[in-house]
């Protein structure tokens, strides 16, 4: 007689090799424990304006640290254990493995938390994800960076990769508008920028104050004050849907190509590996496809703007 | 694949001896609707006697077997101004008995999605290798549409695929699992006869579908009525209430909550099954909502299923169950929404003017 | 708790009743698995039903229960000129509750009917918003428990979240219940806001909304479907009414 005890052989993915490594997030396409991310220290703060702080997160484990690679535009996700996670752009320079920088802007209980943590505390992050601007497709050309708000976070990074490597570019042009002064973020570094970098800022705000003596005004009045050479310029643009609309509609018009001209859309991911479905945009996903889209993507997209 | 032919009563047999000492989930009777029909789920059984082979269909499909409707991603433990995540990804084995094709189909498209796409899941990925599938075929309920999505066939994803041919099952052995286990069952080649049987119950199958859909270049037809009018009109219907997407075997979308425990030493991360036609789907942090109109979320759903995503290379992901239209309590269903799309395009009124006349 | 260095404190809370059964606050002491943890974020400076100390220093206050005394808007009042946070607890407090049936007859009648010639102060019962500020709701008859500790939970670390958005249909199609609309039941269900997890539904009972209106339900469809179903109206108006959570709509529609 045979023994009928059927009994179906389980498999155990907990004792699986990529269980015990540290994930790669680059390494796409191979099994590994997503929701596990690098433990990271606020190792400082710097409160950039009454709304947002700028955080200088460092990966504990070195190996990690090295692990950790990102390119210009791309985000992470951010743990707070017990708050939850958050997708944020990073805004700080890729060649700098020691720190990660993030702009956090006081919005949910997330970064309520973040606001309150002390210094040396341990959160997590995983990632990157997501796509990046092209820099090395833009030398040799100009570059004019357009940021409005919060939007400067993102750009921060490209911005920093330019003066890395300042003489591979032709002019470069920061555009950064603000409701306020007062929003007008990381303006300790405006004369590095100018100075240093090379880089033509040129900031204008909406709602000037008694001190204010800059221009006042819409971002696209400032397209009025310089020129460019169309067919030798990339763009890229970041902040509220409508400022990129009018942007690069207006470069449109100007006669950059679409596929020229890059921004950065914001949905609201929840896992960053496409799967969630949050952050879908017309066909695509923000966090596999984007955020950072060329114009004609975006024009294709519905939705986007 | 091999084929086989098994009795119905050796059938029986060889389920009960799987069943008795696994994790196994068939279809059973689990209510009477108003109108005297059998409403059916995937539930736990124990022994063939409470499986009934001959059900229809059940009324939540097997998706949550491998996508569950709420599931601990990990978990923190607080300790000493420091903590240590804990990720685990169990999976007991099971035995699922008794999924149709189009269920089948639905799993097979899940596994592009969750294994296939850059990030594989590793969640997914235990549960998929530790669950038992075997299919049985069936008659097409009159709303059945999978035929218009070329999903009542099916010919992997399962470990073993019953075809009834009367007194027989023609048996689809697609594992070695599945041939170890029904090597000690008396198990037949198939006869000419058989074969037979096989290939009339399948035109049978295929000639009963009373529901078709146009599905042809229906991606297109999406895309140039994003802005219709009919979005509206449906959304004036839909309650919101996710109840399509609960029972539907393809709509994954989640969201990710995260809870402490309540004495503060600890805290869960976990997904949550949700759709995209509740109301806050794409809400953003500060109150911002993509989609606030019902009729913008409910083409959402239909977008992803009909047209696709680029995660899942644009394919179609809808099988044709129609679970969603019979789980609709404001009676919206595939069908009528699509057919009521093509009918706008169709009878637009530029379409069916004669060109002007070149000047 | 305390990876990220901020010291977590007690909630001092008081616990009130006005125009209820004060089965709500019976749900504090109930789920026993996780009663001693709960009771240890608690710092109870007011609670009758289970501790005869009363001080008057609590910072979060729940208050169980519908307005229909006179008396009773003067101690909300002070309540809330003491609480930094006002919890509206249970479905009374919410919408009214089950009271509010009394407000569709004359008071008089109602009066007479319960205490016979006896004189009695009464006024139509009133949802506590209507009175004083609500900083949170947490509706049910009684509240779900699970639901209170993650409010707490909520408050005292400082990550309170919103209650579930969407309706009862998607915990109970998780539940895999068979919907009651097809034993040929009115149930609420689809209007309803979830976070009960479906408890009625699941045990064959229809959904009577005693958690109120989920957000941004379509009525009118809900109504439609009633009637294209050929289920009574007034079993529907009936359960519509019962908690006085929908009020607004019928009102609009009426």
């Amino acid at each position: 007689m045979h023994d009928m005890r059927f009994t179906l052989p389980g498999q155990d993915l907990n004792r699986e090799p990529f269980a015990l490594k540290s994930p790669d997030f680059k390494k796409k396409c191979e099994v590994m424990i997503t929701d596990r991310g690098y433990k990271c220290r606020i190792t400082n703060t710097v409160p950039i304006s009454s709304q947002e702080k700028l955080f200088l997160l460092r990966i504990v484990d070195p190996v990690e640290r090295q692990l950790f690679n990102f390119r210009p535009g791309q985000f992470l996700m951010l743990e707070v254990p017990g708050y939850g996670e958050i997708p944020l752009s990073i805004s700080s320079d890729n060649s700098n493995h020691e720190f990660v920088e993030i702009c956090i802007r006081k919005a949910g209980h997330v970064t309520s938390a973040m606001f309150e943590a002390r210094q040396g505390a341990i959160v997590s992050i995983r990632g990157p994800f997501g796509t990046s601007f092209p820099m090395e497709a833009m030398e040799g050309c100009n570059v004019l960076l357009v940021a409005g708000g919060l939007g400067i976070a993102p750009v921060r990074a490209p911005l920093f990769w330019i003066s890395n490597h300042r003489d591979k570019f032709k002019n470069v042009y920061l555009l950064y508008g603000a409701k306020e002064p007062s929003h007008l973020l990381f303006s300790y570094q405006f004369e590095e920028w100018q100075k240093v970098s090379d880089i033509r800022l040129m900031t204008i705000v909406e709602k000037p104050d008694e001190s204010w003596k800059g221009r006042t005004g819409l971002i696209t009045a400032l397209f009025n004050e310089f020129s460019f050479d169309s067919k030798k310029t990339f763009a890229i643009v970041c902040g509220p849907p409508v400022m990129f609309k009018f942007v690069c509609n207006y470069l449109d018009g100007k006669g950059i190509p679409m596929n020229r001209m890059f921004v950065s859309l914001e949905r609201r991911m929840h896992c960053g590996m496409g799967k969630c479905c949050r952050c879908m945009v017309g066909s695509t996903f923000t966090c596999l496809d984007g955020p950072v889209f060329d114009y004609w993507s975006v024009m294709n997209l519905k939705e986007a703007i | 694949m091999i084929y086989k032919v098994i009795s119905k009563t050796e059938f029986r047999k060889f389920i009960d001896a799987i069943v008795k000492h696994n994790n196994a989930y068939g279809p059973q009777q689990v209510d009477t609707g108003s109108g005297g029909k059998p409403i059916y789920q995937f539930m736990p059984v124990k022994s063939s006697d409470e499986i009934d082979f001959d059900y229809s269909v059940t009324h939540s499909s097997a998706k949550h077997f491998f996508l569950p409707f709420r599931d601990e991603l990990s978990r923190f433990n607080f300790e000493d101004g420091n903590w240590e995540q804990e990720v685990r990804y169990e999976a007991p084995p099971r035995i699922l008995i008794g999924l149709r094709p189009c269920d089948i189909s639905a799993i097979n498209m899940l596994d592009e999605v969750m294994l296939n796409g850059p990030y594989p899941s590793p969640y997914y990925l235990a549960r998929r290798k530790n669950t038992f599938i075997i299919g049985m075929d069936h008659l097409p309920l009159p709303d059945c549409f999978c035929k218009s999505m070329n999903r009542h066939t099916v010919n992997h994803g399962f470990n073993l695929f019953c075809s009834d041919i009367g007194d027989k099952y023609y048996l689809s052995i697609n594992s070695s699992k599945a041939y170890s286990f029904l090597k000690e069952f008396i198990i037949e080649e198939p006869s000419y006869e058989d074969n037979c049987l096989l290939i009339e119950r399948r035109k049978t199958i295929k000639q009963s579908f009373e529901t078709n859909i146009e599905v042809t270049g229906l991606p297109v037809f999406l895309d140039i009525e994003f802005d219709s009018p009919i979005w509206q009109k449906w959304g004036d219907k839909c309650l919101s209430c996710g109840s399509c997407a609960m029972v539907c075997p393809t709509c994954y979308c989640y969201s990710v909550e995260e809870r402490f425990d309540v004495d503060l030493k600890g805290s869960s991360r976990q997904n949550h099954l949700y759709s995209c036609n509740l109301v806050d789907f794409a809400q953003v942090a500060g109150g911002h909502n993509f989609r606030p109109r019902k009729g913008d979320r409910l083409k959402y759903r239909y977008y992803h299923h009909y047209r696709g995503f680029a995660a899942n290379d644009n394919q179609q992901i809808c099988v044709g169950c129609n679970r969603c239209g019979r789980a609709c309590l404001a009676d919206i269903n595939p069908k009528d929404v699509i057919n009521d799309l093509r009918l706008e395009r169709e009878s637009c009124m530029i379409c069916v003017l004669p060109s002007p006349d070149k000047t | 708790m305390n990876h990220l260095g901020f010291k977590i404190s007690k909630m001092k809370i008081g616990s009130f009743d006005f125009t209820c059964c004060e089965g709500c606050q019976l749900q504090l002491a109930n789920k026993e698995s996780t009663l001693p943890d709960f009771l240890g974020l608690l710092d109870i400076r007011n609670f009758r039903e289970i501790s005869s100390e009363r001080h008057d220093d609590y910072d979060v206050a729940l208050v169980e229960g519908s307005i229909t005394r006179s008396d009773e808007i003067e101690r909300l009042k002070a309540i809330r000129a003491q609480a930094s946070v006002l919890v509206a607890f249970g479905s009374c407090a919410c919408f009214g509750g089950v009271n509010s049936l009394k407000n569709k007859i004359p008071a008089e009648e109602a009066v007479k009917g319960v205490y016979g010639d006896k004189k009695i102060d009464t006024m139509p019962s009133t949802k506590i918003s209507d009175i004083v500020t609500v900083d949170f709701m947490i509706p049910g008859c009684p509240v779900s428990k699970d639901e209170v500790e993650r409010v707490v939970i909520g408050i005292v670390t400082r990550s309170l979240d919103t209650l579930p958005k969407y309706p009862v249909c998607v915990d109970c199609k998780q539940r895999l219940n068979t919907c009651l609309f097809d034993l040929g039941e009115v149930c609420l269900g689809p209007v309803t806001k979830a976070g009960c997890d479906a408890v009625c539904p699941s045990g064959k009972t229809p959904c009577l909304g005693c958690r109120g209106p989920a957000d941004d339900i379509n009525f009118p469809s809900f109504l439609q479907l009633v009637k294209d179903k050929g289920l009574s109206q007034d079993d529907m108006r009936e359960k519509l009414t019962f908690y006085n959570g929908f009020a607004d709509y019928l009102d609009h529609e009426s």
